[in-house]
């Protein structure tokens, strides 16, 4: 098995994941079933975070076919250029979904604007996937593709790729803000999972559920400018074993973090000390954010990357 | 000046150089990234607090987060001077390091003002956060972001890096 086939396997997550979640997040509307709302979010929510690796292998996929004479290079740029625009609006349902589980736990509803904010991005989101995995399918399928030429040789994002490196100020611009983006948010959640360590423990974990959000607008900082760097110069991270370990642990971590989105013990009143299963959740989530910062900052060291 | 050019040419500083040990060179930088991490990631959390964004917390209690800032910054004062010792030339002449010391100090500053200042008012979390508490911690915020982005910026403006970067990047282009 190798990256290609990687691809070819993870790709069917986001395609059929979202159209499952959308159906979900529609039948609770229509029913009023508060449960399978925040099943549909969950749903949406892990697909969101799937999409991620499947847009990655993506180019370690291209690195791998790209040399055969039978691969359209029109047809992957096009592909490209779609799936990036599918996984932007993904990552917004994703996002959404996310607040929608917060705003459950904390005003028992969510917000109004939310609800149709996930349903107007998932349907997006549905359409955008449909023709990414179509025009994926195209490349390696001539016997679907459409007989037109594609004019455009380089694609969108492409160009983006070009545009940093053309362009000095890009990517120290971007690591300044990925770096700010890291300390919102490691400092956001070392202070909850400190508080459940058992520092602090006379604020009410409830109350500390103000800062979740600015642990999400860190996160997605570093999730935006992340991307920079991987378009404008995919191969240093897909032939980089410091990369994967760094996704791998980025997934850990954000499964972490939804545990605090459900969990129980944010019922904790002050002074009480959380149950020995949150202790181990928050000692694992340091863990494993600093298992972030270790591999993101090894890019370099253990692979091949500046 | 001359004492960490002298630093610079020990045999611990080239060690922490040249060596292709992960223990060397990149332990030390990432040590540096999570003591940044852990000052200026809790400190935003006082700030952001001060400044009204959390407000259901109560500050009395997040005297307990100060010990952790101390703790990142012992952490990066001393990995500072080993990074510093091990490339000491370059730096020293790079100006872009001295607006960065400037602006930690200034960023330290403003944690022990917070500290002494908000802190220290007997009508803590009884009253509402006073403007110079505020403009404290909105000043703070800048001072840090500033601080990171000098300190990402050296990289690039430095002397002898500009031309190292325009030559990767034209590798990858």
């Amino acid at each position: 098995m190798n990256l290609a086939h990687l691809h070819l396997l993870l790709n069917h997550f986001p395609s059929v994941g979202t159209v499952i979640g959308l159906g979900l997040f529609v039948g609770a509307l229509v029913t009023k079933n508060d449960g399978l709302e925040r099943t549909s979010m969950l749903v949406l929510l892990l697909i969101a975070v799937s999409a991620l690796p499947v847009y990655f292998s993506g180019n370690a996929a291209l690195e791998a076919i790209q040399s055969r004479p039978d691969v359209s290079k029109q047809f992957v740029a096009r592909h490209q250029d779609v799936a990036l625009l599918a996984l932007a609006l993904m990552g917004i349902t994703g996002a959404l979904a996310w607040l929608g589980l917060w705003q459950f736990r904390r005003n028992a509803r969510p917000a109004i604007w939310n609800v149709y904010g996930i349903l107007l991005f998932s349907l997006l989101t549905v359409a955008l996937m449909t023709v990414t995995a179509t025009m994926g399918g195209e490349i390696r399928h001539d016997e679907i593709r459409p007989a037109q030429d594609v004019s455009q040789a380089e694609g969108t994002v492409s160009a983006m790729g070009a545009y940093v490196l053309a362009h000095g100020w890009v990517w120290p611009t971007c690591e300044t803000l990925h770096f700010m983006g890291l300390c919102l948010l490691l400092g956001t959640v070392l202070t909850v999972d400190l508080r459940m360590l058992g520092i602090m423990k006379s604020v009410p974990l409830a109350d500390l559920r103000g800062l979740i959000p600015w642990a999400l607008a860190g996160f997605s900082i570093n999730l935006v400018t992340g991307m920079v760097f991987f378009i404008a110069t995919p191969t240093q991270y897909t032939q980089n074993i410091a990369f994967y370990w760094k996704i791998v642990f980025m997934l850990l971590a954000g499964v972490n973090v939804l545990y605090l989105t459900f969990d129980e013990s944010w019922a904790l009143p002050e002074g009480v000390d959380s149950p020995l299963t949150a202790k181990i959740i928050a000692g694992a989530g340091i863990f494993l954010w600093l298992g972030v910062i270790f591999f993101g900052r090894m890019l370099p060291f253990i692979g091949n990357s500046f | 000046m001359g004492l960490f050019v002298w630093l610079e040419h020990t045999r611990f500083a080239i060690w922490l150089h040249e060596s292709e040990s992960v223990f060397a060179f990149p332990m030390v930088l990432l040590l540096h990234t999570i003591g940044m991490g852990l000052l200026v990631g809790l400190a935003t959390v006082v700030n952001l607090r001060l400044l009204g964004c959390i407000p259901r917390v109560r500050l009395a209690p997040m005297l307990k987060l100060f010990p952790l800032m101390w703790l990142g910054f012992w952490i990066n004062a001393v990995t500072g001077v080993l990074l510093l010792i091990a490339d000491a030339t370059n730096k020293l002449a790079n100006p872009v390091f001295y607006i960065k010391l400037v602006f930690v100090a200034l960023g330290v500053l403003s944690i022990i003002a917070i500290r002494s200042h908000v802190f220290r008012d007997p009508s803590l979390d009884n009253a509402p956060i006073s403007s110079n508490g505020k403009a404290l911690a909105a000043a703070s915020l800048v001072l840090w972001a500033t601080a990171i982005t000098a300190g990402r910026l050296m990289a690039y403006l430095g002397p002898r890096h500009a031309a190292w970067m325009i030559e990767i990047l034209g590798r990858h282009s």
